[in-house]
């Protein structure tokens, strides 16, 4: 039997409402001058309107740009320290979208599989994850050539599809299952419904136009891997900012600080970004001090070395690093002009 | 003036003038220009001029070595001049392809205008003191004014002051000073408290990509003082605090050679407002030395300099 479920648009405010009882929402928002994922107020369902996606990726939610690792005091008997409280509240991200949601696999893969990532984890392991399909992608996505389609996703718990007036909701996960179970106020899915939902997907799939082709990538990379004038020409243009990594769904890297003021203090992890040239300054040397090794390594990666390692391509396609790059680097052009024949 | 520009260009390389040439070529995104840099002369024909020409090329001048060609705006202009006043790169070294700018579309006002994103729409033209906008199939017009970066609204010198070849006749820019002020003008209104609140908001969300630092010609430290960690002078986690201080002395290091080319507030990808506080800076060195950045090249760089005179204004 079917379990699909579906919802009028102007009823979401009554689901969100109904879910913040048990979780904290995170839904998209405008409100710190920013689209982000930022808790529900409550009331505004407007997003429904305007979002297409969040600059700021809900990678943030789970690996935020700074966070207190501990804290500690200093007295005559040494340190003391103290961990951060763990927010009890699970979070419920309203409105991700397949790329984003993908990219959250994909970071497990390190914060998980890797090694076990206390931080991330606690806010992964009891968040759920609300899947809300494209219709309106932009010119700078291109998800479809990393085997994603806009509008569906096997790496959310719920999925819903615009069907016009209502949204489809499918259940993808156990977890979305028994979230649907105690969820009130949702209507049965019809047939009629299910087959404008496929409908709503292709249409949304075929929006995607740019594309990059993934064939032999690795091999692509590993045989230019060391053709310098290649890669100085294409770095040549790049002004080493973090707005790539930074904003990207897949980067993880971090970097540590600690700050210690009179007898008490704290240990800091952020954002840390390759594109930096202090990024891998160490005492005598810099492997990575021309600007052209920091873009081969963003690149490679992302395409040679995170599939080598997890069979998986770090990128989904979503498009930020090419629409918020301040010179219009395009990652998709850069691939697409890789001077070998694999 | 585009037809020239290749020819020019092409011709500086074929005759050696040059080793480098530095201008836009039509970006990967709808109305996106992006840098070109390159030393084949066949790449000189896809050198183009348009209102989409946001960045300023000055940039990338110190990062290439040799004689470099390099395309500039008025603005652009300035800040190699600024350039030049420290040392950073010889007048011998680099001809200047002005471009007289009529000033540069910022899409982010466009969108506003008929909201849409950019790349929903079909075409922006730039005729006369109007911004034609097509989108679903209509267009619709809008006052220069309206479309153009604050900056731009502001310029007094859209015609590059220092060239080697000048690609046009010498423009006068639509200038809107009220608007370009609007933001400013509103913050100066706020009481301190107010100011320190919106401030203290505005880098909340500061994301520290430094992408304002290393988009801007004028900052050209080897080595950031938010990168030093003997001592550490702030923290590189984003609290807004360090944000903050960060900013604020970037903008003081700026001072004096800053041409308000606005680019430090078009690439912030969490839109905070930092022409707020760089204009207001260049309008400051203004009032107090009577100085514009990269005006001279032969003189001398504005805080390295001292004139006993200045004193009576300066201090009180």
């Amino acid at each position: 039997m079917s379990s699909k479920k579906k919802i009028n648009k102007k009823d979401i405010g009554k689901l969100l409402s109904r879910w913040s009882q048990q979780f904290t929402v995170l839904a998209p928002s405008m409100e710190s001058g920013v689209a982000t994922m930022a808790e529900w107020d409550g009331k505004d369902t407007s997003f429904l309107d305007w979002y297409r996606n969040t600059v700021i990726p809900p990678k943030a939610n789970f690996f935020p740009p700074m966070e207190e690792m501990f804290s500690f005091q200093k007295d005559r008997e040494g340190y003391h320290i103290e961990l951060p409280l763990v927010n009890e509240h699970k979070q419920l991200i309203f409105g991700i979208r397949p790329c984003d949601a993908k990219a959250l696999a994909i970071l497990d893969m390190t914060f998980e599989e890797a090694y076990e990532d206390p931080y991330y984890l606690a806010k992964r392991n009891s968040a759920v994850l609300v899947g809300l399909g494209c219709t309106n992608p932009y010119d700078s996505c291109f998800c479809t050539s990393l085997g994603i389609s806009p509008a569906e996703s096997t790496d959310v718990d719920l999925m819903l599809t615009d069907i016009g007036d209502q949204f489809l909701i499918e259940e993808v996960t156990d977890k979305g299952k028994e979230l649907i179970a105690k969820t009130s106020g949702l209507k049965e899915a019809t047939e009629t419904d299910e087959a404008r939902a496929k409908e709503a997907k292709e249409t949304s799939h075929n929006k995607v136009t740019r594309k990059i082709n993934t064939e032999g990538i690795e091999d692509k990379l590993l045989a230019c891997f060391d053709d310098e004038d290649y890669w100085e020409k294409i770095a040549a243009k790049c002004i080493s900012c973090g707005i790539c990594t930074f904003l990207c769904p897949t980067c993880y890297c971090f970097d540590i600080n600690d700050e210690l003021v009179k007898q008490q203090g704290a240990r800091f992890r952020s954002w840390d970004s390759c594109a930096f040239p202090l990024y891998t300054k160490m005492p005598m040397e810099n492997p990575r001090l021309e600007k052209w090794r920091r873009v081969r390594q963003r690149v490679c990666h992302k395409f040679e070395f995170y599939p080598m390692t997890f069979n998986v391509i770090a990128c989904t396609g979503c498009g930020r690093c090419i629409r918020l790059c301040p010179v219009n680097w395009d990652i998709t052009r850069v691939l697409e002009s890789l001077p070998v024949k694999v | 003036m585009e037809q020239r520009l290749r020819n020019e260009a092409k011709a500086l390389l074929e005759q050696g003038k040059v080793d480098w040439i530095i201008g836009f070529e039509s970006g990967s995104l709808k109305f996106a220009t992006t840098p070109l840099i390159t030393k084949d002369k066949n790449d000189a024909d896809r050198l183009v001029i348009n209102p989409f020409m946001v960045n300023n090329l000055a940039n990338f001048l110190t990062e290439v070595k040799g004689r470099v060609g390099i395309v500039a705006k008025g603005c652009d202009s300035r800040s190699i001049v600024s350039l030049m006043q420290d040392n950073k790169v010889a007048r011998e070294d680099v001809v200047i392809l002005g471009v007289p700018c009529r000033g540069i579309i910022d899409l982010s006002k466009v969108e506003r205008l008929v909201g849409k994103e950019r790349d929903e729409l079909d075409d922006i033209t730039r005729e006369g003191d109007k911004v034609a906008i097509k989108v679903d199939g209509e267009k619709k017009e809008f006052l220069a004014t309206e479309a153009l970066f604050d900056n731009c609204l502001a310029c007094e010198f859209p015609t590059p002051q220092e060239y080697d070849i000048l690609l046009g006749e010498p423009s006068t820019s639509v200038v809107n000073k009220p608007a370009a002020q609007e933001k400013i003008e509103k913050l100066k209104e706020m009481t301190p408290e107010q100011r320190w609140e919106f401030w203290k908001n505005e880098f909340s969300r500061c994301i520290r990509c430094y992408a304002c630092r290393n988009v801007c010609p004028a900052c050209f430290c080897q080595r950031c003082f938010v990168e030093e960690t003997e001592p550490q002078w702030v923290l590189p986690v984003p609290r807004w605090q360090d944000n903050l201080i960060f900013q604020i002395v970037r903008n003081i290091h700026v001072a004096g050679r800053c041409t308000d080319c606005g680019e430090c507030e078009r690439v912030c990808p969490v839109n905070i407002p930092l022409r707020s506080l760089t204009k207001e800076m260049y309008d400051l060195v203004d009032e107090l030395f009577h100085y514009k950045a990269g005006m001279d090249k032969e003189a001398a760089p504005l805080l390295i300099a001292y004139e006993y005179a200045e004193a009576e204004d300066l201090f009180r």
